[in-house]
């Protein structure tokens, strides 16, 4: 029987590799778009404008399924993860919040007004709106990073016992303490990076891949553009991308260790056990990296080069380097879903003693959390385990046709009036 | 009454303020959610009417109503993730409720929605694509039962909150002094695994249909309207092609609402929880007191009695101020405007299914004019009201419980009710603040989403010149 931690975390695990590489393009396109049609207007020249508007055809369709796989998320966490989400929601109810107000309320209607309104405002007043949709999208990583920031190292958490609550503590927050979290400024730098260079390397495979068969100027530009944006803010995600593996090492030793292979150095012998990470993802680490040299010399061949073996290489390493990077960050945590603080644990056994602190460092992990005892989902798959092999399968067919769906949105002619 | 409730610190303000922001939500989302179902019904029996008929009418029937409802699926969907996130931060204790028992339509909801979502693209994206006329025909459908499976598992719990699942145990833990981390004193399980199932109960199974029928007829109508007030004006063929599906189709679907899933449902609600059935019938006693008509229809005989609203503690009453509110949605707007949604459908049906027929007399004429005239606004406006009335009803009528299920009274009083209370201690957030211009605010864009969407379609559908094509290449 497989173990329901292992399938708690592959199912968010499956969720979040296809969410993320969905919204990242989001983020990317949400910036990039109104600079195009800048440099578009600035320069005079129609045919930036018009690459901008072909690239918002997908905006909406790619939020929309973004979102969507953002819900499976939220339904995998509810269901497999009650305690865990519950605590997450009601001590942080604002950062969701605003997070979801913007995201849909307010995004959604600047997503279909930036489109709609194309050749319909003033060139100003356009690039204005798409600005602002830009900001409302980035509004959305702003608040959900500061979520995966706090299962790094939970700033601004106050414990206090409890003799009535079944987790025999109860846990408050400072908001203002949460957002000063270490590893949130270089988290949320490198998201931001880190999407616009992916969707600016998926731009310029796309139109490098059409460029070999039509030479237009229309696709010659999209992929000289793509390859040069992707270039700059691929490294400037990588320097910050660093700054965050630095954060990591100092603040929350389990992910270190894991992504490291080795305790950080400050570790006292005696928290071994206490951080000893589930995996040893140090060679997930060696092979990002070795994606990141790989992508770095194909765009540089890309620039002097164009051929569609290179442009379809880069349309499937980008993807993976980002999904790989993000399910490392999320597995590295393992066995916690809420990595302690060094810090904290030394407050606490020093206030209530080592059971309570090794209490509460257990019921930071995901064993703990997911509840097995009172998990409805879990307690159905033990006893029907053909509800979850069928939900695999469903899931691999689903997500095949998305693939399937994607390729045709791109390979079909468009028409628009 | 034999219960014990958590004192409540969260002050009356915050709670009504997040009852008043959840219920704008979830109506907003029905909203949506209906025309989504209703417009995608619409697209595939179009088509296959098309595809049977080869008329061209059709097919640019169909096509328009797939781009509606994918428009509707799009910004409702976004706003189901707003309603969604509406429970993590304002309900979150109903977060622990999802994971230990009512997960199960949660789970089967997302294949519902992965469904709708990469199959409802395919199916607007594939028009004049596809070689096989009868294969696209089959995407449309395929998508559309994603919509309607997606509103099957959500229905499903709407059910569960109104009428508890057999097999589901409710625990309050405040009695041995215990919480769950701290934050609810609330424990739902099930006796045994298999019985999450037990959500798809046949008493779900009528909350469900009614409901998904409500959105068909509500969509249907407003449609049907706006055709009519166009054909009137115009008399187009094609407009009354549409009309002649339209119409009957909200006559049957009305019919079959009220005689049938109606009944049963009141029926399930007398046995769930006859306080409810007091507050939404009117019956503003106390003690137990005959009900001719409410006897009548429950039982079959006039002389039955029923227990007073009055008869429960106030602390278990639905609320019913600013006014008696429950009684007006209930018997005012679902029952009596659903009659004469009813009425002019039927009337309507006949007219034009039977027109050779009716056309030879001049009474059903002057019958026939008054309810072409009166039809485009009063259709709308009866199955708005009606299903706004029903909805209402099933979802403030249990308050302040949800999972409620109602058992004889050892001592002889009224019976019952028990559930999980909304306000702390149950399922509220309860370090949530909500001042008022968040409440605003979040108000505002509950209903300008909506409105957007609507917009969105109008720009759609709105009669265009002839613009030369720009062709994009990428």
């Amino acid at each position: 029987m497989v173990s329901p931690v292992v399938v708690a975390v592959a199912l968010i695990a499956w969720a979040f590799s296809v969410h993320l590489p969905l919204v990242y393009t989001v983020l990317g396109l949400g910036w990039l778009l109104p600079t195009l049609e800048l440099i578009g207007y600035r320069s005079g020249k129609r045919v930036y404008i018009d690459i901008a508007h072909g690239l918002s055809n997908y905006l909406i369709a790619v939020y929309a399924i973004g979102g969507v796989f953002g819900t499976i998320v939220t339904v995998f966490l509810a269901g497999l993860l009650p305690v865990f989400t519950n605590i997450a929601g009601a001590l942080l109810w604002p950062v969701w919040g605003i997070a979801i107000v913007f995201g849909v309320a307010i995004a959604l209607p600047f997503i279909g007004f930036y489109y709609r309104s194309f050749n319909r405002l003033s060139p100003m007043k356009h690039i204005a709106v798409g600005y602002a949709m830009a900001i409302t999208l980035t509004v959305i990583p702003a608040m959900f990073r500061l979520v995966f920031a706090f299962i790094n190292y939970p700033a601004g958490v106050a414990i206090t016992p409890s003799s009535t609550s079944n987790t025999g503590f109860t846990l408050s927050v400072n908001l203002t303490k949460a957002l000063g979290n270490p590893t949130y400024p270089p988290l949320l730098s490198s998201t931001l990076l880190g999407a616009i260079a992916m969707t600016s390397i998926l731009i310029s495979s796309i139109h490098g891949w059409r460029y070999t068969s039509s030479r237009s100027e229309y696709h010659e530009l999209g992929h000289r553009i793509g390859n040069t944006m992707g270039l700059i803010f691929g490294i400037l995600y990588s320097i910050f991308a660093a700054w965050y593996l630095y954060t990591i090492y100092q603040y929350s030793p389990t992910v270190a260790w894991s992504i490291f292979g080795h305790p950080p150095s400050y570790l006292q012998s005696a928290f071994y056990e206490l951080y000893r990470p589930t995996f040893n993802l140090s060679w997930m680490l060696y092979m990002n990296i070795a994606l990141g040299a790989i992508i770095l010399v194909l765009l540089v061949i890309s620039i002097k080069i164009t051929s569609k073996p290179i442009e379809a290489l880069k349309l499937v390493l980008t993807p993976m380097l980002m999904d790989s990077a993000e399910v490392m960050n999320g597995l590295a945590h393992a066995p916690y879903a809420i990595v302690p603080p060094v810090t904290a644990a030394e407050a606490l056994i020093k206030a209530y003693g080592l059971s309570f602190a090794l209490n509460v460092a257990k019921w930071l992990t995901i064993s703990q959390l997911l509840t097995p005892q009172i998990n409805a989902l879990l307690s159905l798959v033990s006893i029907q385990p053909g509800l979850l092999v069928g939900s695999l399968i469903f899931f691999a067919f689903f997500n095949a046709l998305l693939l399937y769906v994607i390729y045709a949105a791109l390979s079909w002619r468009r028409s628009s009036a | 009454m034999p219960i014990v409730y958590v004192l409540s610190t969260i002050n009356a303000s915050t709670l009504d303020a997040a009852r008043w922001v959840s219920a704008i939500g979830i109506l907003a989302h029905l909203s949506l959610a209906s025309s989504f179902l209703g417009t995608i019904l619409i697209a595939v029996i179009a088509e296959y009417i098309y595809l049977t008929k080869h008329d061209k009418d059709w097919y640019d029937k169909a096509r328009m109503f797939s781009v509606v409802s994918t428009i509707f699926f799009g910004v409702g969907a976004a706003f189901g993730t707003l309603v969604e996130f509406g429970l993590v931060t304002i309900w979150s204790n109903f977060i622990t409720i999802i994971g230990s028992a009512i997960v199960l339509p949660f789970y089967l909801e997302l294949f519902a929605f992965l469904t709708e979502v990469i199959l409802l693209p395919l199916y607007v994206f594939t028009w004049g694509k596809v070689r096989n006329g009868w294969v696209h025909w089959v995407i449309g459908l395929a998508a559309a039962f994603g919509g309607y499976w997606s509103a099957y598992n959500i229905l499903a719990v709407m059910a569960s909150l109104s009428m508890r699942p057999p097999g589901m145990i409710v625990q309050n833990l405040a009695a041995s002094n215990e919480t769950i981390a701290g934050l609810t004193s609330y424990l739902v399980t099930w006796a045994k695994p298999t019985d999450a199932w037990n959500m798809f109960w046949w008493g779900a199974n009528v909350f469900i249909f009614h409901g998904i029928l409500a959105a068909a007829i509500l969509t249907w109508s407003v449609i049907g309207a706006i055709y009519l007030y166009g054909y009137v004006r115009e008399h187009r063929p094609d407009q009354v092609k549409v009309l002649k599906i339209i119409i009957p189709g909200v006559a049957i679907m009305t019919a079959i609402e009220g005689f049938i899933l109606g009944h049963l449902q009141g029926e399930l609600v007398l046995q769930f929880d006859p306080l409810k059935l007091a507050a939404i019938e009117g019956m503003f006693w106390k003690g137990l007191k005959v009900d001719p008509l409410t006897s009548f229809f429950a039982y079959g005989t006039f002389n039955h009695a029923f227990w007073g609203y009055y008869s429960w503690p106030a602390n278990v009453r639905p609320p019913l101020a600013p006014f008696d509110f429950l009684p007006i949605f209930y018997l005012g707007f679902m029952v009596t405007l659903g009659v004469l949604l009813g009425v002019w459908s039927g009337g309507l049906s006949l007219w034009y299914l039977f027109n050779g027929f009716f056309n030879r007399f001049n009474w059903a004429k002057v019958i026939a004019s008054f309810l072409e005239r009166t039809g485009p606004y009063a259709m709308p406006l009866f199955a708005a009201l009606a299903a706004i009335g029903g909805a209402v009803t099933a979802e403030s009528g249990r308050v302040p419980f949800i999972l409620v299920e109602s058992s004889p009274n050892p001592n002889g009083g009224p019976p019952t009710v028990t559930g999980v209370p909304v306000y702390e201690g149950g399922l509220i957030n309860p370090n949530l603040s909500l001042p008022g211009w968040l409440v605003a605010l979040i108000i505002i864009v509950e209903v300008a989403m909506p409105a957007l969407a609507v917009y969105m379609v109008y720009l759609y559908t709105k009669p265009r010149g002839v613009k030369p094509t720009q062709v994009i290449e990428y």
